[in-house]
């Protein structure tokens, strides 16, 4: 088992290689002169070869690869364009309301879409069944920002049980801090329910169907511990695993619901930067974001060897 | 009472008289409307859809104005007979907007899914039959598959002009990865059917195989597929216009005119809401198409999902 984590985790070397790769090669993938582009349509001659330079673009690509490669390992991501600050520097101010925002609507999301689906399956072709799967089809068809406006417009100006937009800091209280998160929370937390919510049905259903569960009827078990104890534990793995790879609609819709409701976080950060063709900003976002992913999901992967005895490799 | 008591008067047929012909003779509906007699909800995503693009290719026709008209003096009107989904805080007819946004949306939409299916079909088609560029092309795929799909469009976006096509090339380049690799898994399960051994027993040359046995059986699954990616890349594209990177301001694309009426939100709701309801109802009608799709082409599917 160790042998397999290690090789897990040796193989997401190779992929950050390639996200950074990816991300970095960018600049010269694009059409044009990205050095034009970023300067903007009133820059002249000598901002384009200003910035020109502060992107290294004028030094060969492996060269500049290598030093971009060795500085992020570093902890340098480089310096933002339009304030000259370090990367790193920006991404640490506004750290924290993205990550109160994701850790909130996982466990919102979690645990309202993981009952859904259970129950779901349990009422397998009943009125409450087309329920969930109708709310699933609207999940994923609705916008995370018509989500953000439709709440903000119903919850916070016409009922003013919450607060419009804005972001109130973890150490200011919990409930200022909560307050000012919840509508954001159930809009991000909207497809993500839905993808939970589906894949909990479908592998519930299917392991409900098998003989163990048969038995433990048999035995005269409650329906509440047949469902939630023997069946929920075996559809696991599936859970789990959307739960992850979804992390990635998350981090899209984080970008989103932060511009909707005013929180100034990542999302701001890279929604700014793009107003202001500020690249290495967003650059060092995507990169974070992306290890971040990543690194999420090699965690819920070896968490599986450790919990799911029948998964040996 | 016993039988004998009955007055013997009585005719008793000695066959029963045919039924009265209350139900008519059964016949089953096929073909498409059958079918989709059977699938409400798929009929419904379907007419939706091309009440959609009626609405994107007959806009000039249905009482519209110039979207792109400036009237200062009538700016932000609440909806009206005359306006009637209001104006704009630059007294454009948000009404005409809306219904030309639909041609952005659209196009949008239909291009990405069209787009990543034939590339990602032809580089899962490659990597599951070329094995030595299998490895680099997938670890290439789970690279670009890391990086959340909106991030990798924005990051894209920073660097070209916005323009409608670069968000189709942004968005494109964003879902390949998720259609080759459902291709290439469809490829290497199909590569070990015995029709496929047979074939190559024959002496069948491979390009032939791959057009004749393999090509046929991907299309269903990346039909199913497509739907869904034209469903995530209007999102996308109205999520990129939204934030600003996504098509240019003058053109009334549906993220662009709720990026506009962003900052009026909270005294003139109308703007951000028609927009968001045209876009959140073509997105929901292309879903429950792909659901229907998703069902029709694989049963077994169907009852799991």
């Amino acid at each position: 088992m160790f042998a397999y984590i290690i090789r897990r985790v040796l193989a997401t070397i190779p992929v950050m290689a390639v996200v950074a790769l990816f991300v970095f090669s960018l600049l010269y993938i694009a059409p044009g002169d990205p050095a034009a582009v970023i300067a903007g349509d009133q820059a002249t001659p000598a901002d384009v070869e200003r910035i020109r330079e502060s992107l290294g673009l004028d030094r060969p690509y492996l060269v500049r690869f290598g030093e971009w490669v060795w500085n992020i390992l570093n902890g340098d991501m480089g310096v933002s364009i339009f304030t000259n600050l370090p990367v790193t520097t920006m991404i640490k101010q506004r750290i924290e309301p993205t990550l109160s925002l994701m850790v909130l609507t996982l466990i919102l999301a979690v645990s309202i879409a993981v009952p859904m689906g259970v129950v779901a399956a349990w009422k397998h072709g009943t009125w409450i069944d087309r329920c969930v799967m109708g709310f699933a089809v609207l999940g994923f068809s609705v916008p995370v920002f018509v989500v953000g406006y439709v709440l903000a417009y119903i919850f916070a100006l016409e009922l003013d049980w919450l607060p419009v937009q804005g972001y109130t800091a973890f150490k200011e209280g919990f409930f200022p801090w909560l307050e000012n998160l919840v509508l954001p929370a159930i809009a991000l937390g909207g497809v993500y329910i839905a993808l939970i919510a589906r894949i909990t049905r479908a592998t519930m259903l299917e392991v409900l169907q098998q003989d163990y569960i048969r038995t433990a009827r048999a035995k005269g078990v409650g329906q509440r511990s047949i469902l939630f104890l023997h069946a929920l534990k075996n559809a696991a793995v599936p859970i789990v695993t959307v739960i992850g790879i979804g992390m990635a609609l998350l981090i899209g819709g984080a970008v989103v619901t932060e511009s909707v409701f005013a929180i100034p976080g990542l999302g701001r950060l890279t929604v700014d930067a793009i107003l202001r063709r500020d690249y290495p900003v967003i650059q060092g976002v995507v990169l974070l974001f992306s290890f971040v992913y990543v690194l999420v999901n090699l965690l819920i992967d070896v968490l599986y060897t450790l919990f799911d005895p029948r998964i040996r490799y | 009472m016993s039988a004998s008591s009955l007055p013997s008067t009585i005719h008793v047929p000695a066959i029963a008289a045919p039924l009265p012909d209350v139900l008519p003779p059964f016949k089953p509906r096929r073909g498409f409307i059958g079918y989709l007699r059977k699938n409400p909800i798929m009929a419904f995503g379907g007419f939706l859809l091309l009440a959609m693009l009626a609405t994107a290719i007959f806009a000039p026709y249905l009482w519209t104005v110039d979207p792109t008209a400036l009237a200062p003096a009538r700016r932000t009107r609440e909806p009206s007979a005359m306006y009637w989904f209001g104006s704009d805080m630059l007294g454009r007819d948000v009404y005409s907007r809306v219904l030309y946004g639909a041609r952005v949306s659209l196009l949008v939409g239909f291009s990405v899914a069209i787009l990543s299916s034939i590339i990602g079909l032809t580089i899962g088609l490659t990597s599951g039959f070329v094995r030595w560029a299998d490895a680099i092309v997938m670890r290439v795929m789970d690279g670009m598959m890391s990086i959340p799909p909106i991030l990798l469009a924005i990051a894209l976006m920073a660097l070209t002009r916005g323009s409608v096509q670069n968000v189709i090339i942004a968005i494109t380049i964003a879902e390949i990865p998720r259609v080759s690799r459902l291709v290439r898994g469809v490829v290497l399960s199909l590569r070990e059917q015995p029709y496929v051994d047979a074939a190559v027993a024959c002496g069948t040359r491979t390009p032939t195989i791959i057009w004749r046995h393999i090509l046929p059986n991907t299309l269903a699954p990346i039909t199913v597929q497509a739907t869904y990616i034209c469903a995530s890349a209007m999102i996308t594209e109205a999520i990129l216009s939204f934030i600003g990177a996504g098509t240019p301001p003058i053109i009334p694309s549906w993220g662009n005119i709720m990026a506009e009426g962003r900052a009026l939100w909270q005294v003139k709701p109308y703007i951000v809401f028609f927009p968001a309801v045209f876009l959140s109802m073509t997105v929901l009608a292309v879903n429950l198409l792909g659901d229907g799709l998703r069902d029709a082409l694989d049963p077994r599917m169907a009852k799991r999902l």
